[in-house]
């Protein structure tokens, strides 16, 4: 066989095995209330903000088996480790925000059948400590970043009702070392989600600012923030919610706030 | 003409060529005492002239701030020694931070920044917190990073961003901006108040009070100088010289809320940023030259005036009677080893005043290269 044959030969069994193992997917977000569609337009409540940066994305097999989901690389919005999530469109009651949206990750994995995706809400420890001046995207907004604590805000998030309002932002705290040589922090407060069910091509991700919001009062017209700030009370409620025990940064039970649908 | 001659007129050529060119590019020179070692500089942003001048247009430039109210100075007035006299800083958008405006002088030879934030140790990225934090706003920059390219741009900077990054394919950056800011603040030096001209063996430079007053603050006694220590008068220094670095960070019984040491939740120091209960109330001593023009005191703005901080250090802890804020701070359980109290008459207390205002450097509040330049 002459060798160009067998070149078109390998070329061919190349593509085929493309398209027999590779999965595109792209997963949309959409931030809710209670079920309901929420936006900065909203009217009571209103999303306020709502960014995130997600990594380690994986789906899992009915037999337990995860696989790796490879981000592609979308400028500006993810690299091939971490994918910044903003469902905040700067209208409304997001006087803060801008009108670029980011509505899905995009990635890709082998194929096969899947019914469960996981993936942290957090910037793996080995970027988390960047420069933002010098960091690339989706590192590189100032607006994600806590100069002071050194390192990423994983979540931003808030509402505001009538009369009362409620905002977070996590991350992790208690770090050690100095800006550029930090060498761990006691308090992670990284977000493990897993979602069974998830369908390729058909779940959305569902980020409920009501199940967030389930232990802070929204009602007693005292604006609620938490910072992630050490014996922060009003921490305790939300990340619960997240499964996380603020006492230890650490996850400890299932997260509530992230579903499909 | 030999060969020996012909080697030596190369040699004296190539040392004075290196002489011119040490002359004409060493970009800075530090303007301090013989004996004391520069401070150190990070190796990515070495001093030099230019970078240093466009950090103080800079560091003036009410631009720099989300709605063009506010510049770095207006928190850091060199009349001041670079603090605002006001007990707590207010933001450009009218929010008030936490803390006190901490004086800026001889912050090149402090070993962290800030009053309790053991991670800064560059005044590179410390900038970053006033120029876009959130929480609280202090400058407002946030979503106006773009504004700094176009400010760099204009004539007036251009040519200093060309001189100070001759070597840089993308000078007009926030990065550079902040590296320039961080340059001038180092210039920001004091070392020439009485109390050092009186070291220098001036006799007179110092009233008899104030020889007295130094000798209290060095005794066993007082304690002063075990947390104000050194030459800059704080034992979180570092120079080039340093070999184990040095930061401390310490309670000093102002609070104690619920009779277990708590500080108030917006200001708990240290443990703010650790999350360890030891570190309840635990803050930087900031450097006490030019100490007398810094009121109001402590990291909250909370005590008026020099007597009033000298008489909290003498009951060992203050005691707040009424309030959000009551209780004994003698009685913390963290407070520290060397705020025990001690006995101090009414003459004492006026000589210690007197040595304090002793370390006030006039040819600082009145430095023209540390002043305003759009004012010039």
């Amino acid at each position: 066989m002459p060798a160009r044959n067998i070149l078109a030969l390998c070329l061919a069994a190349l593509c085929l095995s493309c398209s027999r193992w590779d999965l595109g997917l792209e997963i949309p977000f959409v931030a809710t209330w209670n079920g309901e569609p929420l936006t900065c337009d909203s009217a009571d409540p209103a999303l306020t903000d709502l960014r995130f940066y997600v990594s380690n994305p994986q789906l899992v097999t009915a037999e337990g088996k995860a696989r790796d989901i490879g981000f592609t690389v979308e400028m500006p919005w993810q690299n091939d480790v971490v994918a910044l999530v903003d469902l905040e469109d700067g209208k409304g009651a997001c006087q803060n925000g801008t009108a670029e949206l980011a509505t899905q990750v995009v990635g890709v994995t082998r194929a096969g059948e899947y019914n469960t995706l996981r993936f942290t809400v957090g910037v793996p420890f080995r970027l988390n400590h960047s420069n933002p001046l010098t960091a690339s995207p989706p590192l590189d907004d100032p607006d994600m970043h806590w100069h002071w604590r050194s390192g990423y805000k994983f979540l931003s998030a808030g509402v505001r009702t009538a009369s009362d309002g409620f905002w977070i932002h996590v991350g992790s705290t208690g770090c050690e070392g100095t800006v550029g040589n930090i060498t761990g922090c006691r308090f992670p407060n990284r977000i493990e989600v897993e979602l069974k069910g998830f369908v390729p091509g058909e779940s959305q991700v569902a980020v409920d600012l009501a199940k967030l919001t389930s232990g802070v009062d929204l009602s007693d017209g005292m604006a609620t923030d938490c910072s992630s700030g050490p014996a922060e009370e009003a921490c305790d409620a939300p990340f619960r919610a997240f499964g996380i025990d603020f006492a230890t940064g650490r996850q400890d039970g299932e997260q509530s706030v992230f579903s499909l649908r | 003409m030999n060969r020996l001659t012909g080697s030596l007129a190369v040699i004296a050529g190539l040392l004075g060529l290196g002489l011119w060119l040490w002359l004409q590019d060493t970009g800075w020179r530090w303007d301090l005492p013989d004996d004391l070692p520069p401070p150190q500089v990070p190796a990515d942003n070495p001093m030099h002239w230019a970078k240093v001048e466009l950090g103080r247009w800079l560091f003036y430039d009410t631009r720099l701030s989300g709605n063009k109210t506010m510049s770095c100075a207006s928190c850091h007035i060199q009349a001041l020694a670079f603090t605002d006299g006001k007990p707590r800083s207010i933001g450009s958008t009218g929010e008030v931070h936490p803390r006190s405006s901490m004086s800026l002088v001889n912050v090149a030879y402090a070993s962290r920044l800030d009053w309790a934030n053991p991670l800064l140790d560059r005044l590179e990225d410390q900038a970053l917190t006033p120029l876009l934090g959130d929480n609280p706003v202090e400058m407002g920059l946030g979503g106006h990073e773009d504004r700094v390219t176009e400010l760099l741009r204009e004539e007036r900077y251009s040519q200093l961003v060309t001189r100070a990054f001759p070597n840089d394919a993308d000078p007009h950056s926030l990065l550079n901006a902040v590296r320039a800011i961080a340059s001038f603040v180092r210039t920001i030096t004091s070392f020439d108040s009485p109390y050092d001209r009186y070291l220098a063996g001036e006799a007179g430079a110092i009233s008899d009070s104030a020889v007295r007053g130094m000798e209290l603050f060095f005794s066993e006694r007082l304690e002063c100088f075990h947390c104000h220590g050194g030459f800059n008068f704080t034992d979180s220094t570092t120079h080039v010289n340093t070999r184990i670095e040095r930061v401390g960070y310490h309670n000093t019984g102002l609070y104690n809320l619920d009779g277990n040491g708590a500080y108030p939740s917006d200001n708990t120091g240290l443990f703010d940023m650790t999350g360890e209960r030891r570190d309840m109330g635990r803050f930087k001593a900031p450097t006490l030259r030019n100490i007398a023009v810094t009121a109001p005191y402590m990291h909250d703005g909370s005590v008026a005036t020099l007597d009033d901080v000298i008489a909290h250090y003498q009951r060992g802890g203050r005691r707040l009677d009424d309030g959000p804020y009551a209780g004994d701070g003698r009685l913390s359980p963290f407070k520290s080893e060397f705020v025990t109290g001690f006995e101090l008459s009414d003459d004492e207390r006026a000589d210690l005043v007197a040595f304090l205002e002793s370390l006030t450097d006039e040819s600082l509040l009145n430095a023209p290269d540390l002043a305003n330049p759009f004012a010039q």
